[in-house]
């Protein structure tokens, strides 16, 4: 009886304070974007990469049996001679995201929501999470687990921006069996977890629209921990790498966007009214057409777009140590043109980023990066 | 149109918000609290005392009142320099005393009474001055010195003649008209202050002199950096201030007659009460006279008020010194966060529903294309942001720049370039004049004229004040772009009267009809507001009629027509209502049609946003303005209209390579030259079936 009229209590101060902060702004109504600073200074190594393979639609990046294998479509390419993309095999649906599962073999999701397990030990049968699980973003194998991100209940993942504008927090995390085919939802009501990977006996995912990290217990889900919180970008596919872990973050956060996601009103509307392509939304590449909206530092001057124009998007790579704090990053910035990177992987010495955004897949040496760090 | 919509409209129909922010930029509105102090003082003792409005009362207090404000003026002038003269209360009982001595003992006649006393405060004023101001003592130290010293004089004057002035008795019927004389009705101490109120005022509000002891008052060592003769201006206004207490000391001379030991004692700290409840800031450089006759007569009611409520003395004096502690507090706090509040009130969104915005895809007139892609670029890197450009008989091209220049590109290559005219501002729309000389809108200081000769003219930088604007909207802020009527007149469109030139993307987000359109008749010299509530009236230009001109309206995304003569006179008709971008400049084709600059695309984000003030409103308070939702200026077009709103051709430059945004276009012998406030070249473009021979100024003034 205490507790519920405590928590009775509790529920009526934070909608007082709620609503003092909306009327000044402060507090969860402040609308704020971390600076980039620190580890995340803004560069230039994604556009001044030395190679870039230009790929259509391209998305996801994995290391299969020391191949690079990359997703683009409802097809799987693999990069041959550096250059060019010989093509692996297609599906019926687009493709969501590829998986190695160890020892050769992979697991490709489908938009569709099923993971077709491949090559080594498997013969290509299908799996499915769940019915109604059909917006796979991210997996992880380990062991004989697969684990697997849904990014949110409602949508695809085309729909993400939707998904963000809606402010929805449906997303879950579930494990599979390989064995078995059983699977087992392991963490719910998460805000589109569109990464993760295996730590040790953890499980760590990337939270978009948090713009966090956070570790739980891969067997069940809880003790959940924020490694890296308030990231100044939307957070996805995490790959590991010699020495921790790379994250791509797909799309960077923008006080603009902070804004209309605090205007409820305006935004209901634009979601009505306004057709998708041109709402205050983030993108994995903007300012395509007229219609887009633009903001005041955006304005061409001298026939020049500012580098440091703010942007509904952006290339960025970051690399994490083992404790998932951020080293160094890689960037493309407003002017630039390797935007939108939802793919990351390590590869014989060089970190491969796939730029959906912009269609093409760029790879800087890692030795390279040295003199960054 | 919906129905949150409709709400919205006639709510920001009904309410002028920007009111607010515009009154709060007035000085005068630092007198409100004052002000309303008073009111406050006056409804409550008035409810309580009886007879507090009865014609005795109001007549008694009136004549001290005189007195009393005379000493608060004083003392609100060294204030408002930045000092404080304690010593108005002895200088007061100096000048009474000194007055009847001289009257009754040295019995001389009355214009050589007051001339003496008021000299002798002067003197007072004048050793406070030397000491403050040349010497650079302490204000505070220094004249509360001067207070025990001049009242240790009155004490010794009145040993020696207090009995004599007792005894000796002025047959001068001037002497009394002072103190209990009536100028129709009206008591003469208070026709004194009334008169002397208004000279201080004007004096500090309008003459070089007062704007010194301001500017010293704002700031002391600014003041001397420009060259102000600070020691010689403070010393001046201590000696005011010793004037013009010995000048109450004459007035209560001849009202009461009588010198005390106990005249004057204390009077500083109610007049420096008065002086700051009226709304004079200590740390000086604001203050008025307007605002130490509302402190006295704020006082004075109080003081006199409470003493006939039967309040004690003590308490008396407490009550006035936590007034005096409230109206300090009160006053920091003010200076300290009203330009806060200014700066969250002042833009105030309004509704602005566009009409739909008509497509950009094929069977549309505005169909894309890539029209622009070839132009020849001239002046490229060497121009810094031509926002409109024209053509001479000789094929000479003028443009404006960002430093305040106007640049000649020589026909007939282009290649070289000369500064034909240094203005300053920005300059913006130009237009020949029959005579040849160039006629041009610079934004910031108004309308000029560059002569052939190259001597530059201002024709104009005001207009006719509106009536029931509360911002002062005669000086012109933005004139953006002319054009001239046969008969000389020139009209030009000035965008924003509430906005710096600069602050262009606030009034797009107010999207408020802030702009107008104004006439200038060089044949009479006046300049007049022929349109007003314009939203960002751009560019201007003239039918063939000779009865109207076209303007764009940018943020209205409208082109119409205004009839300034004929007999349409005075009516203005839509020609384009519903444009998909926003305009900017207007000029003649060779055929008799009008080329039109799109300088941006709409976007469905802020048309959208133009329907929802609020957010808007929120969106300016919370988001730095490089992240504001921006009119889409980064893609422009050139549309060729008709008279009859009919769009003929568009032309695009699809990715935005050379002309990311088009402010300006002139067609010139088969050749169409292109502009942009915020680009570094001018385009030329070869029209294809343009008359070869056709040029502007002919088009307007024949060949000559």
């Amino acid at each position: 009886m205490d507790g519920a009229r405590l928590l009775l209590g509790a529920q009526v101060i934070g909608g007082l304070t709620r609503a003092w902060d909306n009327l000044l702004g402060r507090g969860e109504a402040a609308v704020t974007v971390p600076p980039l600073d620190g580890a995340l200074r803004p560069n230039r190594w994604l556009d001044e990469a030395t190679s870039r393979v230009s790929l259509p639609a391209v998305d996801c990046l994995a290391t299969i049996s020391g191949r690079l294998v990359v997703s683009a479509g409802n097809a799987i390419y693999a990069l041959e001679d550096d250059s060019t993309w010989h093509k692996l095999s297609d599906y019926e649906a687009d493709v969501a995201c590829i998986a190695p599962l160890g020892a050769g073999a992979q697991a490709v999701a489908l938009a569709t929501g099923d993971i077709a397990l491949e090559g080594h030990g498997f013969d290509g049968h299908r799996v499915r999470v769940a019915p109604d699980v059909a917006c796979i973003t991210d997996m992880a194998a380990s062991g004989t687990d697969l684990y697997v991100t849904n990014g949110s209940a409602t949508g695809s993942s085309e729909d993400w921006q939707l998904d963000l504008l809606q402010k929805n927090s449906s997303g879950s995390i579930w494990r599979i069996d390989l064995k078995s085919g059983r699977s087992r939802q392991i963490a719910g009501g998460l805000a589109y977890p569109a990464g993760i990977a295996v730590d040790g006996a953890g499980l760590v995912y990337a939270e978009a629209w948090k713009h966090r990290l956070v570790r739980i217990a891969a067997s069940n889900g809880v003790k959940a921990q924020v490694l890296y919180a308030d990231l100044p970008g939307y957070p996805g596919r995490i790959a590991p790498a010699d020495d921790g872990f790379w994250l791509a973050v797909f799309a960077p956060r923008s006080q603009l966007v902070e804004f209309v996601l605090r205007e409820t009103a305006y935004r209901n509307r634009m979601i009505a009214e306004v057709p998708r392509s041109f709402w205050i939304a983030p993108k994995l590449r903007s300012g395509c057409c007229f219609y887009e909206p633009l903001q005041g530092g955006g304005v061409k001057h001298l026939g020049l777009l500012k580098p440091w124009s703010p942007t509904m998007s952006a290339g960025l790579c970051v690399k994490l140590d083992g404790a998932f704090q951020p080293r160094l990053s890689l960037h493309s910035r407003a002017d630039g043109a390797t935007h939108g990177v939802t793919g990351i992987a390590e590869h014989q010495g060089r970190v491969f980023a796939a730029a959906r955004g912009d269609g093409v897949v760029v790879s800087l040496a890692l030795a390279e990066l040295g003199d960054e760090r | 149109m919906s129905m949150p919509d409709t709400i919205a409209r006639w709510r920001y129909r009904a309410v002028p918000d920007h009111m607010l922010g515009e009154i709060l930029t007035k000085r005068w509105i630092d007198n409100a609290i004052p002000l309303l102090f008073l009111v406050a003082v006056v409804a409550a003792f008035g409810s309580v005392i009886p007879e507090f409005f009865g014609a005795a009362n109001v007549t008694n207090l009136t004549r001290q009142w005189g007195e009393f404000s005379l000493l608060v003026l004083a003392l609100t002038i060294v204030i408002v320099a930045g000092g404080i003269d304690l010593s108005v209360g002895s200088t007061f009982a100096l000048g009474n005393i000194v007055a009847l001595a001289l009257l009754n003992v040295a019995e001389w006649p009355m214009p050589a009474v007051v001339a003496a006393t008021l000299a002798s405060g002067a003197a007072v004023g004048l050793v406070n001055g030397l000491l403050v101001g040349f010497l650079r003592l302490r204000a505070f130290l220094t004249t509360l010195v001067t207070l025990i010293i001049v009242r240790a004089i009155v004490n010794m004057l009145l040993l020696h003649y207090s009995v004599l002035i007792a005894a000796g008795f002025a047959d001068s019927d001037a002497w009394y008209f002072l103190g209990e004389g009536s100028v129709l009705g009206v008591p003469f101490s208070v026709v004194v202050v009334s008169i002397l109120a208004v000279t201080a005022h004007l004096v500090l509000t309008r003459t070089r002199a007062g704007w010194h002891v301001l500017a010293i008052g704002g700031s002391r060592r600014s003041a001397h950096n420009v060259g102000i003769s600070v020691r010689r201006v403070i010393c001046a206004t201590y000696v005011v201030s010793g004037t013009l207490s010995a000048l109450a000391g004459v007035l209560f001379a001849s009202r009461l007659g009588g010198a005390g030991a106990d005249t004057g004692i204390g009077l500083e700290i109610v007049a420096l009460t008065a002086a700051v409840v009226g709304g004079n800031s200590l740390g000086g450089g604001r203050g008025s006279a307007a605002k130490a006759i509302i402190g006295s007569i704020t006082v004075m009611l109080m003081v006199n008020s409470l003493v006939r409520l039967g309040v004690t003395s003590g308490a008396n004096s407490l009550l006035l010194g936590l007034v005096l502690l409230a109206a300090v507090a009160i006053d920091v706090r003010w200076l300290k966060n009203r330009h806060k509040v200014l700066s969250k009130v002042y833009v105030s969104p309004t509704f602005a529903a566009l009409p739909p915005a008509p497509a950009t895809e094929a069977p549309s007139p505005y169909a894309l294309n890539d029209r622009l892609r070839h132009v020849e670029l001239i002046g490229l890197g060497a121009i810094d942001g031509p926002e409109d450009v024209i053509l001479d008989e000789d094929d000479h091209i003028y443009a404006g720049n960002r430093t305040g220049d106007i640049i000649r590109f020589l026909a007939p290559d282009y290649r070289r370039q000369e500064v034909y005219a240094h203005i300053g501002g920005r300059p913006l729309g130009m237009a020949f004049a029959r005579d040849g000389s160039l006629l041009c809108c610079i934004g910031g200081m108004g309308l000029y004229r560059v002569a052939q000769d190259r001597t530059i003219e201002k024709l104009t930088d005001e207009t006719n004040r509106s009536w029931f604007s509360v911002i002062d909207d005669s000086r012109l802020r933005l004139a953006d772009d002319l054009d001239v009527a046969p008969d000389g007149r020139v009209f030009f469109s000035e965008a924003t009267v509430r906005y710096e030139m600069h602050d262009w993307p606030v009034d797009c987000l107010e999207s408020r009809g802030n702009g107008r359109i104004i006439c200038f008749d060089p044949n009479s010299g006046v300049t007049r507001t022929v349109l007003r509530n314009l939203v960002f009236p751009n560019g201007i230009c003239m039918t063939h009629d000779g009865q109207s001109f076209l303007f764009a309206e940018t943020w209205g995304c409208r082109v119409s027509r205004y009839y300034f003569s004929g007999p349409k006179a005075g009516t203005v008709e839509p020609v384009i209502p519903d444009l998909p971008g926003y305009p900017d400049n207007i000029n003649r084709a060779s055929d008799g049609t009008y080329w039109l600059a799109l300088v941006g695309m709409r976007t469905p984000s802020l048309d959208l946003a133009l329907k929802m003030p609020g957010f808007r409103k929120r969106m300016a308070r919370r988001t730095a303005p490089d992240e504001w939702l921006y009119p889409n200026i980064n893609s422009g077009c050139i549309v060729r209209f008709d008279e009859s709103g009919h769009i003929l051709e568009t032309l695009w430059d699809l990715g935005g390579e050379n002309h990311p945004m088009i402010t300006s276009m002139r067609e010139h012998k088969g050749c169409l030259y292109i502009g942009g406030i915020l680009n570094n070249r001018i385009g030329k473009l070869k029209l294809d079936g343009a008359d070869p021979e056709w040029t502007g100024p002919a088009s307007y003034w024949g060949h000559r």
